[in-house]
């Protein structure tokens, strides 16, 4: 057990060095921007509506925030500091709500609609993609063709035909939102109810383009197990097909839980704009509205947040799979 | 040979080839015939690509694609099991009375499963009512005696070496008492103390009469010459001499037994898996018919006749041969310089 | 030229690249044939497909058809010159860190893992929110530069097994530099499979070019594909059912992307025998 304690220390060490490199480039690249965006930004979002004084004092209190008086590193430190305490600073555009606030409001809405999603496409992606690997034949030759097709298909594409066929074109669906503009967020299942009937589109777009994906991989690697040695001994030894596809399933899907970690960057990424699509109030839409109006600090709290849960969820999938793949298990033996 | 010994195992005729994808077959294993005795050894030596290792999985009866039946049958303690439902295959032959010891048993065992694990999924499958705890005794008994440390069930194929692996594959393999055993190169992969354990276990095995026959797949000479009854020559697909051991490894007749067991004899030669030094040329291939003798192309004794017809097996003493250049051989017996002793 | 020869029998090859082939021409020869601005606002907003605008127009009153043959040219050079870029740095990280071994493979392969555990999708909204105007060349370099570290784990790997062969022994004792052995001895043996990878990469840019343009971080004052998507959302083309202002360039972004995709699956089944199944 010791030796696993250590495994898992050395990948989080590593993923702590990932989160300083992201951190680090969260804090250098939007202070890239030419010129002085917090003046042009300040005089920009509140011209005619209060005097210049006021101005002068929102300009002033950005100032102090970010210590853009102070020199870089400093400025640098001052940037981690705030973020080790939790502040993630104050939105321009939405001024003066704190970035944490709208942070904290649209965090619960993206976890809810993503990871149910990723997990529900992953488990249907291998499982299809297993059984084609089995069958072949025909269910394979349009099986694989379709899920290529599908996993060619940006997120955000399907999303919006989905959106248009079912929300605008067929009306079984609402167009929008988290949930209905008329109802006030509470436990009650006429809310409950409203809320998955938001949430069905942008779910369901996501779980098919991921089943795409997952499917395409899954077929694969059983295939490639199908060939393997040991099936062919089992074979010889007069085991039955259920058994041995059994083991090959097993041994497929391992590599697919790296898989999945490998791949969950760009499957979040295309999941955020598909809220987009949906107008769902998570952190998707919240970094869109964070762009439009050049909110950096909104942008920063937003990549900064996403950053850090794709890093934990790599850290909690490497984790688990250290424990149940024997093969990795047998690496830090060798490795030892 | 005594004829009044039982036959274990009888090939008649077998034929399979490959399907490859664009629809030419690849015949590996042509027309080959030989009885296997009750409390034989046999041998079978040949180059790589020679079809030997396919004769093993087509003798099981289970052909797995693209591996195809041609024609040809293959009796087993009597009874033919080509043309058998794959299922009654399965649960009443395989790994109960034809068991197979793979080439490599560095990846023939399952990676995520521990040792027992897959013993007991493997009993249970050919005998469902069986319990845990009874596998588990089995099996520990089983390694016991053959002095495998009964622990190493509880491990995962990776924490083992080459030979302990190797080892664990054999003792699975006969772990049902199986009549007649194949083992496809048991010791290729192995240094040489590893490859005198291998043999020696499965020499202990046939000894205390655990499996009633075997058959080695190898080009090893210590397993042909000290473990193996007679030997059985392979060349593109087809037997080209079997015989008794003493007689195949020091007088062979046919002249492409001549040229392997010169290469076997030689050590620093070598001719695992590479081609054989002392031959020109390399093996026909086998996905166009060939007519006439296969290896007459390489051959230093071919002559017209050679090519002309389909060769049989020319049989004497307990030899038999496919060469029509028999007579011309032993004739010269005395002027071709064998190998020396 | 055996290998070419092969591909050429794989339907699944011929069929992706068909339609590359196919998209590619039209979108580089009907604007050198057909002078029209992409810009022109030539009708009313969300005018539907008629005889006059084969795909109606958008909600600028743009003809969609003109802009969606100009915007798969943007995004066609964009994919092409963001993979050429991302499989330049990754063939050369994965062939020096596989070949090297080692402290060289010790500190590349930790760089690239770290990015590839960073969401590539973060620093590339990162990079473009950073930058004032984004041009075509600057978008390609942008997307390449976030997404070279796939390219450089599958290289590497290739090249370690290749580290040991005979051929790349004897030219280590002759005598020939780091560089001339990479070049002479590992690469010919791999570059199938650099090309596999440059396929993949260039279905990824157009990809993601899509994604940044649809939070509004696309290229600027051109048309792409991304472009036209974000300004359909932006103004509720959906919602008013101007289905013509979205499905075109979506189902041109999918049937890029398959396309090479599918070039790819064959090559890899020609390549990979363990997958001829």
């Amino acid at each position: 057990m010791r030796k696993f304690t250590r495994y898992i220390l050395q990948k989080f060490s590593w993923y702590l060095l990932a989160f300083f490199l992201a951190l680090f480039l969260n804090f250098l690249l939007p202070r890239l921007v030419p010129g002085d965006p917090i003046s042009v930004l300040v005089s920009q979002m509140m011209s005619g509506a209060v005097t210049s004084e006021a101005q002068e004092r929102v300009y002033q209190s950005f100032i102090q925030e970010f210590g853009l008086d102070k020199p870089f590193f400093v400025q640098f430190f001052t940037y981690v500091g705030n973020v080790f305490k939790g502040n993630l600073g104050t939105s321009f555009s939405l001024y003066p709500l704190s970035v944490n606030k709208i942070m904290a409001d649209a965090l619960p809405w993206t976890l809810f609609l993503q990871f149910p999603a990723i997990i529900v496409g992953w488990i249907v992606g291998n499982l299809l993609g297993a059984f084609a690997a089995y069958r072949k034949g025909n269910f394979d030759r349009i099986l694989f063709p379709v899920a290529l097709f599908i996993n060619s298909v940006p997120y955000y594409c399907l999303a919006i035909i989905l959106l248009y066929v079912f929300g605008v074109y067929l009306r079984w669906f609402p167009i929008g939102g988290g949930y209905s503009r008329t109802l006030l967020p509470s436990w009650s299942w006429p809310f409950i109810v409203d809320v998955l009937h938001h949430y069905f589109l942008p779910f369901i777009s996501i779980v098919l383009v991921t089943i795409g994906g997952q499917a395409i991989g899954m077929r694969e690697m059983a295939i490639y197990e199908l060939n393997t040695d040991y099936v062919t001994y089992c074979k010889m030894l007069g085991m039955g097909d259920r058994k041995i596809q059994s083991y090959v399933f097993r041994n497929a899907m391992l590599p697919q839980i790296t898989g999945l970690a490998i791949s969950l960057g760009t499957m979040v990424g295309g999941s955020l704009i598909t809220e987009i699509v949906f107008g769902y109030p998570g952190i998707g839409s919240t970094l869109f509205n964070g762009i439009r109006r050049l909110d950096y600090p909104l942008i920063q709290g937003s990549t900064l947040i996403i950053a850090l849960t794709v890093l934990a969820a790599n850290f909690i999938i490497d984790i688990v799979y250290g424990l149940i793949d024997p093969r990795i298990k047998a690496a830090q033996v060798e490795g030892s | 040979m005594e004829e009044s010994r039982k036959i274990m195992l009888k090939v008649d005729g077998l034929r399979a080839y490959y399907k490859t994808r664009s629809g030419e077959r690849i015949r590996a294993v042509d027309n080959i015939s030989f009885n296997l005795m009750e409390g034989e050894i046999l041998g079978i030596a040949g180059e790589s690509g020679c079809g030997k290792s396919t004769l093993a999985m087509a003798m099981s009866g289970l052909f797995l694609p693209p591996l195809t039946y041609e024609s040809g049958s293959v009796f087993l303690d009597g009874e033919n099991i080509i043309g058998k439902k794959e299922e009654e295959l399965r649960k009443k032959i395989l790994g109960r009375k034809y068991s197979y010891i793979p080439q490599s048993a560095m990846n023939a065992l399952n990676p995520t499963l521990k040792i027992k694990n897959f013993v007991i999924d493997l009993l249970k499958e050919h005998d469902p009512r069986m319990s845990k705890k009874k596998v588990l005794d089995l099996t520990t008994e089983r390694f016991e005696s053959l002095s495998l440390p009964p622990w190493v069930i509880d491990l995962y194929p990776l924490e083992l070496s080459g030979g302990m692996k190797q080892r664990v594959v054999i003792a699975v393999s006969t772990l049902m008492n199986p009549k007649v055993v194949v083992a496809d190169e048991p010791t290729s992969a192995l240094d040489v103390t590893s490859q005198k354990i291998v043999i020696k276990l499965i020499k202990e095995l046939f000894d205390e009469g655990i499996v009633k026959s075997v058959i080695f797949i190898t080009h090893e000479l210590p397993i042909l010459r000290h473990v193996c009854d007679r030997i059985a020559v392979m060349y593109a697909g087809e037997f080209v001499e079997i015989g008794e051991t003493e007689g195949i490894i020091f007088n062979p007749i046919h002249p492409y037994s001549q040229a392997l067991m010169q290469s076997i004899l030689v050590p620093e030669v070598g001719i695992k898996g590479k081609k054989l030094p002392s031959l020109p040329g390399s093996p026909p291939d086998l996905r166009k018919p060939i007519k006439g003798c296969r290896f007459a192309d390489r051959c230093y004794l071919a002559i017209e006749d050679c090519r002309k017809r389909t060769i049989g097996m020319v049989e004497f003493d307990s030899r038999k041969v496919r060469c029509i250049r028999v007579d011309h051989i032993k004739a010269k017996e005395e002027v071709v310089p064998h190998v020396q002793q | 030229m055996e290998t070419l020869k092969l591909l050429f029998k794989s339907p699944k090859f011929i069929a992706g690249l068909g339609i590359f082939v196919f998209l590619f021409l039209t979108a580089f020869i009907y604007p050198a044939v057909v002078d029209k601005n992409p810009f022109e606002m030539v009708g009313l907003m969300y005018e539907a497909p008629s005889s006059r605008y084969i795909l109606g127009t958008d909600n600028f009153g743009r003809d969609v058809f003109v802009e969606l043959i100009h915007g798969m040219k943007t995004s066609l050079i964009i994919g092409l010159f963001a993979g050429v870029i991302a499989t330049a740095i990754g063939v050369t990280i994965g062939l020096f860190a596989g070949y090297k071994g080692g402290t060289v493979d010790n500190i590349l392969n930790s760089i690239t893992n770290i990015f590839l555990v960073i969401p590539p999708f973060v620093i590339l909204i990162l990079i473009t929110v950073s930058l004032r105007s984004r041009s075509l060349a600057v978008m390609g370099l942008v997307l390449g530069i976030t997404s070279w570290p796939w390219t450089a784990r599958a290289v590497r790997a290739q090249s370690m097994s290749l580290r040991g062969r005979e051929h790349v022994d004897i030219a280590r004792l002759n005598g020939a530099s780091v560089v001339e052995i990479i070049i002479r001895e590992i690469m010919p043996y791999i570059l199938s499979y650099i090309f596999m990878a440059f396929v993949l990469q260039v279905a990824s840019g157009i990809l993601n070019e899509a994604g940044i343009s649809m939070l509004g971080l696309g290229p600027s004052n051109v048309v792409s594909l991304g472009t036209m998507l974000s300004w359909a959302l932006l103004f509720e083309s959906v919602r008013s059912g101007a289905w013509w202002a979205f499905v075109p360039p979506a189902i041109t972004i999918a049937l890029i992307t398959f396309s090479l995709y599918f070039m790819n699956t064959g090559m890899d089944e020609i390549f990979n025998p363990r997958l001829r199944s």
